[in-house]
């Protein structure tokens, strides 16, 4: 039995993180959490076959590419870790009062919740690939690369996993925050999808009414949709929509003298206009924030990196209080 | 302001007026001042302390206040506009969830005023003409354990004395252990006053809602009263943060990650919980032998979720035990288990405490474990329903005491009468108190 060891010094933060570093890890394997890998690389196949065709090719693909990449990782990171706290939360307690540190815990989450991300965005990427999307060859950052005068350079790809991560990991978080305020699995899972309904109608890809899109800003959704828009150079792609419908339905509508709009335009591609239609076309469409621009690319992760930071310190926050639960 | 708008305001006004009116009647049958009644989220929340429904009543009052505030939003933007239109959406819903909560407090008040719940759709349409019979007619009247003054005067008196801190075990000073509830200070626990020496395993005995679990929070420091507790010579409260890795605090429920191993749990709770500087050889030696000692190293690779009610109880204990605390208590550990596992258990328990810990167990079975007990705790509710020490001492004594034969006819002895006992609490909490004054006058004359 102890006579001094009263005052003998535990553990600290750092090791305790570690540990429940490596019991994460741990219960990975054994509890199963790896499913959600083969499940993104599924979903990720899934958007591809969707939306693939048209994204980083059209204006209007990469729209809609971009909106369902974004989506994919709000589920992908909600799915995480929306039961990560609240279906051990009784044993969180305990471990608390017996001397764990909940920074310690929450860190150890931040971490192997990165990584899981991390590695869901990397099994997207490598599908989308495989699937025949067509990535860009200009990036970002080779351009601001260029104007410095640097020879390095990094491919798409890069922009394109630190982008999917950013959304990735903010949504985890988000989830992981809810996970620690909510007191019960069922709790949870019935947040979850009001959570996603929110994400998704304050992306910025439903029009809204310019009193109440304001509230976008503070939408992981419309950050991710803006930073994939701006890596894909947006501005500079093609807006076919409006030509294509027109070949397609424009026989059947007569402007006069017996002339119909396929007729117009078969003279506009005869004399070699076509481009300079569809280039007109899309300058309408064009907008400012979705420039390829360093400024327009780095705000967008500004925001995304700001909402998951806090999102993790109210998860620290409510996780403080964890001793007043009722028993 | 045309007629249709002057009728619904001074109808509004009137429904209001009366409601109060009625609603303060019904407080005064509790105790509860009536100015509250006239306003809007308060009459809500003091009938749902009525109802005995304070939690539903709290909610109801957040979601009241925030509609309050949607509606204040709403007001602020211009009618038909979209965020007017969304503010209407949020105040809408938060009318909807008060509503539910409202059906779910008119229920409860129907059933402590021992009425049909039919009257419940008169509460929601007809509140006030509901609430002026309910507040008038003598016939409505809540019947739930209220204490009231004279049952105050009732309840066995404070004795005052406090105990000497044993140099190497463990000291109970409590005075009271209070919460405030509405506003008033309601006593859980009062006067205890024990001391427990080393090798002691000490069963905690006391109905429900006598303060089992709120005396052993006040002793844990989980939840601290008005106490002193000194541990191997030592206060707790003080001395909290070092001295909590010398407590085991083994939870009624088996809380641990059931896709952990045995081992790995075992082993990340000796990292977690042993001294920083202690060699990682060691930590695992300690492991091994807390495992042996429980029975657990044939399941050592095993996946907690796979093992049998038993192994779990064995593995709980087994958590707290690998820091070796000097004080162990757990909460009703044989739950769940049949009599040859919990008597197997408690004889493990048993081991525990000779090894020269204290040892103190809540369990609702007593009678097939009571010879490995030392000594018996029993708490009990007094008239005034506060948790009291009814007796602390040998077990062999405490039959005597209470002129009984078996734990389970001293429970019933103390229970409350309307929980099938013989409501003789207050007369044993005196009977205790004067004993232990004898003893104290006593040993001071020595």
């Amino acid at each position: 039995m102890r006579e001094s060891e009263n005052d003998l010094k535990h553990i600290g933060r750092f090791r305790q993180l570690i540990i429940y570093l490596n019991k994460l890890f741990r219960l990975f394997v054994l509890q199963n959490d790896w499913k959600v890998l083969p499940m993104s690389a599924v979903i990720a196949g899934l958007v591809s076959l969707a939306v693939g065709r048209g994204l980083f090719r059209t204006m209007e693909g990469t729209f809609q590419g971009t909106f369902a990449l974004t989506c994919v990782c709000i589920w992908n990171g909600f799915f995480n870790s929306i039961q990560s706290i609240c279906r051990e939360r009784a044993v969180i307690k305990r471990e608390h009062r017996a001397g764990m540190h909940i920074t310690s815990y929450v860190g150890a989450q931040l971490i192997y919740q990165a990584l899981l991300c991390a590695a869901q965005c990397a099994i997207t990427i490598f599908v989308l690939g495989v699937t025949g999307v067509a990535y860009p060859q200009e990036t970002v950052f080779n351009s601001v690369l260029d104007q410095a005068g640097s020879q390095a350079g990094t491919g798409f790809t890069v922009e394109l996993f630190i982008t999917l991560f950013l959304v990735t990991y903010a949504a985890d978080l988000m989830a992981l925050m809810i996970s620690a305020i909510v007191h019960s699995e069922m709790a949870a899972m019935t947040v979850m999808p009001f959570m996603l309904i929110i994400q998704l109608v304050f992306s910025g890809f439903i029009a809204l009414p310019q009193s109440i899109s304001d509230a976008t800003d503070l939408m992981i959704s419309k950050w991710g949709v803006q930073s994939l828009c701006v890596i894909s150079d947006y501005n500079e792609l093609p807006a076919v929509m409006i030509w294509n419908r027109m070949s397609s339905g424009g026989d059947r509508i007569d402007i006069g003298g017996g002339v119909t709009i396929k007729d117009v335009m078969n003279v506009i591609d005869e004399q070699g206009m076509k481009d300079t239609v569809i280039q007109k076309l899309s300058e309408t469409n064009q907008r400012a924030d979705f420039e390829a621009t360093f400024e327009n690319l780095f705000t967008a992760w500004i925001y995304i990196i700001v909402l998951g930071a806090v999102f993790a310190v109210i998860t620290v926050v409510f996780l403080e209080f964890i001793d007043r639960d009722k028993r | 302001m045309n007629i249709v708008d002057y009728i619904s305001l001074n109808f509004y006004f009137f429904e209001w007026l009366i409601t109060g009116i009625g609603c303060a009647l019904i407080f005064r049958k509790d105790g509860i001042k009536g100015i509250y009644s006239f306003i809007p989220g308060l009459q809500q929340y003091f009938l749902a302390v009525e109802a005995e429904r304070e939690e539903d009543g709290r909610t109801y009052f957040i979601l009241a206040v925030c509609r309050v505030l949607a509606n204040l939003m709403r007001s602020m933007f211009k009618e038909g506009s979209p965020v007017e239109i969304m503010w209407l959406i949020v105040a809408f819903a938060l009318w909807m969830a008060c509503l539910l909560f409202g059906i779910r407090i008119f229920i409860a008040l129907c059933d402590v005023f021992c009425q049909k719940r039919r009257w419940t759709w008169l509460w929601l349409f007809f509140p006030g003409i509901t609430s002026m019979i309910w507040g008038i007619s003598p016939k409505f009247m809540p019947v739930h354990k209220t204490v009231s003054e004279t049952d105050f005067e009732k309840a066995a008196k404070i004795s005052e004395a406090s105990i000497e801190a044993v140099q190497n075990g463990l000291t109970v000073n409590l005075t009271d252990r209070t919460v405030m509830n509405l506003g008033k200070k309601a006593y859980l626990l009062k006067d205890i006053h024990l001391s427990i020496p080393v090798g002691h395993m000490v069963l905690l005995l006391g109905g429900s809602g006598a303060g089992k679990t709120t005396f052993l929070n006040a002793v844990t420091g989980y939840e601290k009263a008005n106490a002193e507790i000194i541990l191997r010579g030592r206060n707790f409260y003080n001395n909290y943060e070092s001295m909590k890795y010398d407590l085991g605090f083994v939870p009624q429920q088996d809380l641990m990650r059931t896709s952990d191993t045995v081992r790995m749990t075992l082993y990340d709770t000796a990292n977690l919980r042993l001294p920083a500087n202690m060699p990682r050889n060691e930590k695992k030696e300690r492991v091994s032998l807390v495992m042996e000692k429980l029975g657990l190293s044939s399941v050592a690779k095993s996946q907690v979720g796979k093992l049998s009610g038993g192994q779990r109880k064995r593995l709980s204990i087994a958590l707290e035990l690998i820091s070796d605390p000097t004080l162990f208590i757990l909460d009703e550990p044989d739950s769940g288990l049949d009599g040859v596992v919990a008597r197997n258990l408690f004889q493990t328990l048993r081991g525990i405490a000779d090894e020269g810990r204290i040892v103190i167990v809540i369990t609702h079975t007593p009678d097939r474990v009571i010879d490995l007990f030392d000594d018996v705790i029993v708490l009990a509710k007094d008239a005034a329903l506060t948790g009291r020490l009814a007796y602390y001492g040998p077990v062999g004594e405490s039959y005597e005491f209470f002129g009984r034969n078996s734990m389970e006819d001293i429970l019933r002895c103390i229970n409350q009468k309307d929980e099938g006992g013989e409501g003789r609490a207050d007369e044993f909490v005196e009977k205790y108190s004067d004993v232990m004054e004898q003893l104290s006058t006593e040993a001071e004359n020595a």
